[in-house]
């Protein structure tokens, strides 16, 4: 008895840094964020309660157009990572000469720091000095300069391609791992039964890869949600707020307009969202290990 | 003695001798930029000997964070003595009680050009002093007036004649006539007020009554509308400094830019004039946006009253008109006198930016500026992409200004 109460308490000491820092690094922020969200902080060094009212004025058309526009820029960033990804993965696996050199050249819009990658994709999008307007004017695409952060749409798509970029060579590293582990006998069998390349994908690669490509959406998805820095250095959300995401307005109020109250209440809705995608990961994650089990 | 009791002694002392520092007379204050001018250096030399016990110290921030820093230390309870702010954020401040006002005596209004004090003053008082102070001008590329058959040494006087000179040289040489910045950036909202102030328009009146909703900013709204077609391709893509990188490429007939660009002007093979806004049809005479910084003196530092003293002095005339170097700062002066006469025969260059002065105004002081600035570069961009017509667009920025003054 006295030997497993020790055990126990040395076990509650062992536990103690990492609770102390869980519980000041994270639950600490995330409950004085909830308390905020009821107040009318700003600059003020008054505060009072308002109820809901913080809520209650962000759930308006605009905000509910940010939650939509949020869900379709990581829906279709996520989407695209990884269909490059597993395609990527697939030609990094291809018994073709220089493989490692090809490996090694995915690299960069991971190693490049995140920051000096956006700023070079603002330029490649100006209309007057960009590459990708120089180019489509050379080949007759186009007759003019094209500025592609100068309209909402086009804004739209260029901060999500700039986000594929920066994302597709950790989407595509984790695939190709998950395609090496893949029995190299199965292909063989699929081979000598005259499976085409594209049935040998479809049939063997594609659903051995599945759970890898189930966790990394998943993981990509919480990421993907919250980018900020992306969008931030190539538009700030503009023009007329076409790629304010709900991280970029809640940024602009709470810090912007240094209104505390109401960024803290839009903090709280996108940690509602995140929560539940982790709740959905846990979920996703426990049932593949139940499957590999059985 | 027991070592324990010991520690604590020695720990105690220790405690004691750190905190010293924070006892002694100094005044904090956050500098915003790369570094710190020498000439500020020299005089906060000078201060200090004449002031026994008391001392400055600068803290270095740069722009992109300083006026974050001065913020959240004054949000936080532990404000900096002083602070270099755009005067439009000194409303904001005073509004939620983290700044002390700074009067001014007549004679030191009295110094000043026009308009100056006005930006930061509100409620009769003022809560900053000056230290930075930066108008507009027209520039405009001779070659292209020329390409485009127009007579380069006749620039545009009227907003009329800006918008035909600029049509002209968009047909008739493919290039972009003007350069109209109107990105996401606070300088689209800047740009527009020289329109503003050209037509003389207010965004508030003395009174506080929001009155962007005019006759005067609907020309100047319509005029942004009628120049777009011939401006750099995708205005919502570009600010104030990008358009100048364009003009400074050949690439844009016309801009308004400050004294900067004269001088980046100098190393290019571009052959170019600089004159005074164009102005519209209400005009009483060449006007800008009088863009001030200030110094604010924060509450609770405990040393408001030295820091005032320090603030006026740091910016009094003799050490301004040398912290303004004659020009070769890029900051227009605050005051008139023979140093700006001096400046003036030397670089003629420089009398639109002062001429602006007289019918200039300040940056709208409204209690939530980054409210102010949202609406009004939503308006401009809305105009600028054809989503809203000049009306619609200035009645929608109007009403939201109602809830951020």
């Amino acid at each position: 008895m006295i030997k497993s109460r020790s055990s126990l308490i040395f076990a509650w000491v062992l536990l103690a840094p990492a609770i102390i820092y869980v519980l000041v690094i994270v639950a600490w922020p995330l409950v004085e964020t909830f308390r905020l969200s009821f107040t009318d902080a700003s600059l003020s060094r008054t505060t009072n309660y308002v109820g809901d009212k913080n809520y209650t004025k962000i759930f308006n058309n605009t905000f509910l157009t940010v939650i939509l526009r949020t869900f379709a820029w990581t829906f279709f960033s996520v989407l695209l990572k990884m269909i490059i990804g597993t395609f990527g993965a697939v030609l990094l696996n291809s018994a073709v000469p220089g493989r490692h050199l090809f490996r090694i050249l995915t690299m960069p819009p991971w190693i490049v720091p995140m920051a000096i990658g956006i700023f070079m994709w603002g330029w490649m999008y100006n209309g007057q000095f960009g590459m990708i307007s120089g180019l489509l004017q050379r080949m007759g695409i186009v007759d003019g300069p094209v500025a592609f952060l100068a309209y909402g749409s086009s804004a739209f798509w260029a901060t999500i391609v700039t986000d594929v970029w920066i994302g597709v060579p950790m989407v595509t590293i984790y695939f190709l791992a998950a395609i090496q582990s893949i029995p190299k006998d199965l292909y063989e069998a699929a081979w000598t039964d005259g499976a085409s390349r594209w049935m040998r994908f479809r049939r063997i690669t594609l659903p051995l890869m599945a759970p890898a490509i189930i966790t990394m959406s998943m993981l990509s998805l919480i990421a993907t949600f919250n980018s900020f820095d992306i969008i931030w250095i190539l538009t700030q959300g503009g023009p007329s707020g076409s790629t304010t995401t709900m991280i970029i307005d809640t940024y602009q109020t709470a810090i912007g307009s240094k209104k505390y109250g109401e960024g803290a209440a839009r903090a709280v809705v996108i940690c509602i969202f995140l929560s539940l995608f982790c709740i959905a990961y846990f979920r996703v994650t426990r049932r593949l290990a139940a499957l590999e089990k059985a | 003695m027991k070592p324990v009791f010991r520690k604590t002694l020695i720990g105690a002392a220790l405690a004691c001798s750190t905190a010293l520092p924070a006892l002694a007379e100094d005044i904090s204050w956050i500098y915003c930029g790369d570094k710190i001018d020498p000439v500020h250096e020299k005089y906060i030399k000078e201060w200090e000997a004449k002031n026994d016990g008391w001392t400055v110290t600068p803290e270095v921030v740069g722009w992109g964070q300083c006026q974050d820093k001065a913020t959240t230390l004054a949000a936080a309870g532990s404000p900096a003595a002083m602070a270099y702010v755009g005067s439009r954020t000194l409303k904001e401040f005073s509004k939620n009680d983290l700044i002390v006002p700074v009067p001014m005596t007549d004679e030191e209004k009295a110094a000043y050009y026009p308009h100056i004090v006005d930006t930061v003053t509100f409620g009769g008082t003022q809560w900053g002093v000056p230290i930075a102070f930066s108008t507009k001008a027209f520039y405009w590329n001779k070659d292209l007036f020329k390409a485009a058959g127009l007579d380069p040494e006749k620039p545009p006087t009227t907003w009329a004649e800006e918008i035909a000179d600029a049509k002209a040289i968009k047909e008739k040489t493919g290039i972009a006539g003007y350069g109209l910045p109107a990105k996401t950036f606070d300088n689209t909202m800047h740009q527009f007020l020289h329109w503003v102030y050209t037509n003389n328009g207010t965004v508030i009146d003395d009174a506080g009554n929001i009155t962007l909703d005019s006759p005067q900013n609907l020309a100047a709204l319509q005029a942004y509308k009628d120049i777009t077609p011939y401006s750099v391709e995708g205005a919502t893509a570009y600010e104030q400094n990008e358009i100048r990188a364009i003009f400074l490429d050949g690439k844009a007939g016309m801009i308004q830019a400050s004294v900067g660009a004269a001088n980046l002007l100098k190393d290019t093979k571009i052959n170019w004039g600089v004159a005074n806004l164009p102005t519209g049809p209400d005009a009483k005479g060449p006007g800008t946006l009088l863009i001030t910084d200030s110094l604010a003196i924060f509450k609770g530092s405990g040393v408001e009253d030295k820091a005032i003293e320090f603030a006026k002095f740091i910016t009094s005339p003799e050490v301004q008109e040398a912290y303004e170097g004659g020009g070769l700062a890029g900051l227009t002066p605050l005051r008139p006198g023979p140093a700006v006469d001096a400046m003036l025969a030397a670089n003629p260059y420089w009398k639109p930016f002062i001429d602006g002065i007289e019918y200039g105004g300040p940056e709208p002081l409204l209690t939530d500026y980054k409210g102010l600035q949202n609406a009004m570069i939503e308006m401009v961009q809305s105009v600028v992409t054809g989503a809203a017509e000049p009306q619609a667009a200035l009645t929608k920025a109007a009403k939201a200004l109602e809830e951020y003054k």
